[in-house]
């Protein structure tokens, strides 16, 4: 494991950090909002456990736009 | 009595459908209209053509106004189901709605906020449309519609989907705006109709079949009647058989048409008295609004 | 035009209050980094996740800073170009059906204000998106894999941003002129399908914009301007301002569409 050391990780804090603030985001508004296409649960799931994609997803398909 | 609004020949045709078909009335300043009609009688497109949002097949709207100005910025237009934007509040939208009417800058925010206090959403202006109730979206939607001063107010079913307590709330709302602007409001209700109008448009499938004050028409179609009930079948027999008016029998009523005959309550109670007839009751009939709109606008 | 700066702060509210504002940056920035880190660290990556053969001495390419921009110029291709489709898609088409936009079009309002503010305003959103994953990129590419010099990377952001400015007209018309769903059907068959068309037997001509995302890249290669350059951006300006027209007619046409 000691090439993961190797890695820098002040270089890879910044997407850790923005992805961070992108569930973060996407989660405040599923609470806030309540109203999603499909239920809840799954589009805070999804946010929590999909990644990157995950809070993509819900803003792209999951909102509901009105 | 001056003329505000002009339409005429006014139609729209989907294919073979005519949703509105030569539709010709005017309306005076200050006054209010009640467009009347059952369900799918063309009223909504009626009103769209109006504010400008369906474009006519044929026919023209004129509204009397300064040449060269988008006759839109002189309309105020509220939907039957108003549709905001949630994400904005009540103030922002309806300050957008007043900058897009062209409102003086200046004044936007204060008008803005006199019109939302005046609809009794003072407390609620700076919350989301989002969160709001029917209700409220209802009164934002009469909130967004006179906030440029309009002089023409066209109301699509401005109450109907209001319980009792919002509607008397709205209809208040109303009385008072009759005094500042013309308003013209569809309804398929004839309580609220008979409350506040000045003239009458009765619409039948696209077509406007009827169109005069509340009393013209009341009179036109009211089609009096004096009911006599008496105290047996055989005294009815007895006033048939003597009495020279037209009259029509069931049982032991009588019923006399008064409007061809040159008589009233008058003659009627003279004629009984004279030869002491045994009556239970005699009445004045007159058809109310809703069985002349039955007549008028659900016939053939 | 005295209301364009009303429906300009509309516009900026929707898409501030529906987050789009911050998420299509965040996550064109995150390409922007992802990109050069993982083609520089792949090897050890790889090495440390542990499934190459013993012993195997794998040869990986040495890449050059230019070619992270390119290679981040194809998640763009992809990723950024799905992203403003799906994000954009129901802007005009979207407030027909909800009937939002019936209180605005009943206003004298003129719809080439009302084209244009949202034009405006969605293009911000995505250039500042992709100018800022971009910038991003070009501080771990510098530090990874050297400088790249700086005016080559201008001419070549410079040219993909017609590109892209392109792709948002697109999507924009399409929803003006059609249904949600179709306005993204068509999107994706101009933007991607005709994007595969142009490349497989574009051979035979050399003015497209479609050929912009490859032209844009010469700067990096080091090569001179290609044969239709200048033409393909004249086409793509010329068809964005008649994409523009067409979509400010279109809204006014179906403006009685909308739900009452």
């Amino acid at each position: 494991m000691e090439e993961l050391a190797n890695i820098p990780w002040n270089l890879i804090m910044p997407i850790l950090v923005l992805q961070l603030i992108l569930a973060v985001v996407a989660l405040i508004d599923v609470i806030r909002n309540k109203r999603t296409n499909g239920p809840i649960i799954m589009w805070v799931l999804i946010i929590l456990l999909v990644g990157t994609i995950g809070p993509i997803l819900y803003f792209v398909f999951g909102r509901r736009q009105t | 009595m001056t003329e505000l609004l002009r339409v005429s020949q006014l139609s729209k045709i989907y294919g073979d459908n005519k949703v509105v078909d030569s539709m010709t009335f005017e309306l005076v300043e200050k006054t209010s209209t009640a467009l009347i009609g059952p369900n799918g009688a063309g009223k909504t497109t009626a009103l769209s053509m109006m504010a400008g949002l369906v474009t006519p097949t044929e026919g023209t709207v004129l509204l009397k106004e300064e040449e060269n100005k988008d006759s839109r910025a002189s309309i105020g237009f509220l939907p039957q189901y108003p549709k905001f934007f949630p994400w904005l509040t009540a103030i922002e939208f309806t300050e957008m709605a007043a900058r897009l009417s062209g409102v003086d800058s200046r004044i936007v925010q204060s008008e803005a906020q006199k019109t939302l206090e005046f609809v009794g959403l003072g407390d609620a202006m700076k919350k989301r449309i989002g969160t709001f109730s029917g209700g409220m979206k209802q009164r934002l939607g009469l909130a967004q519609a006179v906030v440029h001063k309009p002089k023409l107010l066209l109301l699509d079913e401005p109450v109907s989907a209001l319980d009792p307590v919002g509607r008397r709330q709205v209809m208040n709302l109303l009385k008072e705006l009759q005094q500042q602007t013309t308003i013209l409001y569809s309804t398929h209700i004839l309580n609220d109709a008979e409350e506040m109008t000045d003239q009458l448009l009765f619409l039948r499938k696209g077509e406007l079949v009827e169109n005069g004050s509340l009393s013209s028409i009341k009179e036109k179609y009211a089609n009096p009647r004096i009911l006599i009930e008496f105290e047996s079948v055989e005294e009815a027999a007895r006033f048939l058989s003597i009495s020279t008016w037209t009259l029509a029998s069931k049982n032991n009523f009588v019923s006399i048409d008064p409007s061809h005959q040159q008589i009233g309550m008058t003659e009627v109670l003279a004629a009984l008295h004279a030869d002491s007839f045994r009556i239970r009751k005699v009445e004045w009939q007159t058809a109310n609004l809703e069985e002349i709109f039955m007549k008028v606008v659900m016939s053939s | 035009m005295k209301n364009t700066g009303v429906l300009v702060q509309k516009e900026f509210r929707e898409h501030s209050r529906n987050f789009k504002l911050y998420w299509i940056p965040i996550v064109f920035i995150i390409l922007g980094i992802v990109e050069p880190v993982t083609n520089h660290y792949l090897p050890q990556i790889m090495e440390s996740v542990g499934n190459l053969p013993e012993g195997s001495d794998f040869m990986w390419p040495q890449f050059q800073g230019t070619d992270i921009f390119v290679s981040l110029m194809g998640q763009y291709q992809l990723i950024g170009i799905l992203i403003i489709i799906l994000a954009f898609m129901g802007s005009i088409s979207g407030e027909r059906k909800s009937g939002t936009a019936t209180l605005l079009y009943v206003r004298p309002m003129s719809f080439v204000s009302y084209f244009f503010s949202k034009w405006i305003v969605i293009n911000a959103i995505v250039l500042g998106s992709l100018w800022a994953g971009f910038l991003a990129a070009s501080y771990y590419i510098r530090i990874l894999f050297g400088p790249v010099a700086f005016g080559d990377i201008l001419k070549f952001v410079g040219t993909y941003s017609l590109w892209i400015v392109f792709a948002v007209t697109v999507v924009l018309t399409l929803s003006a002129s059609l249904s949600t769903g179709a306005a993204a059907g068509l999107s994706i068959l101009i933007l991607f399908v005709f994007q595969v068309l142009d490349s497989v037997i574009g051979a035979f001509w050399t003015v497209s914009p479609w050929k912009l995302s490859i032209y844009a890249t010469y700067p990096l290669q080091g090569d001179s301007v290609p044969t239709g350059y200048w033409m393909s951006l004249t086409l793509t300006v010329v068809l964005i301002v008649l994409l523009f027209i067409l979509g400010a007619y279109m809204s006014k046409r179906n403006a009685s569409k909308t739900t009452v």
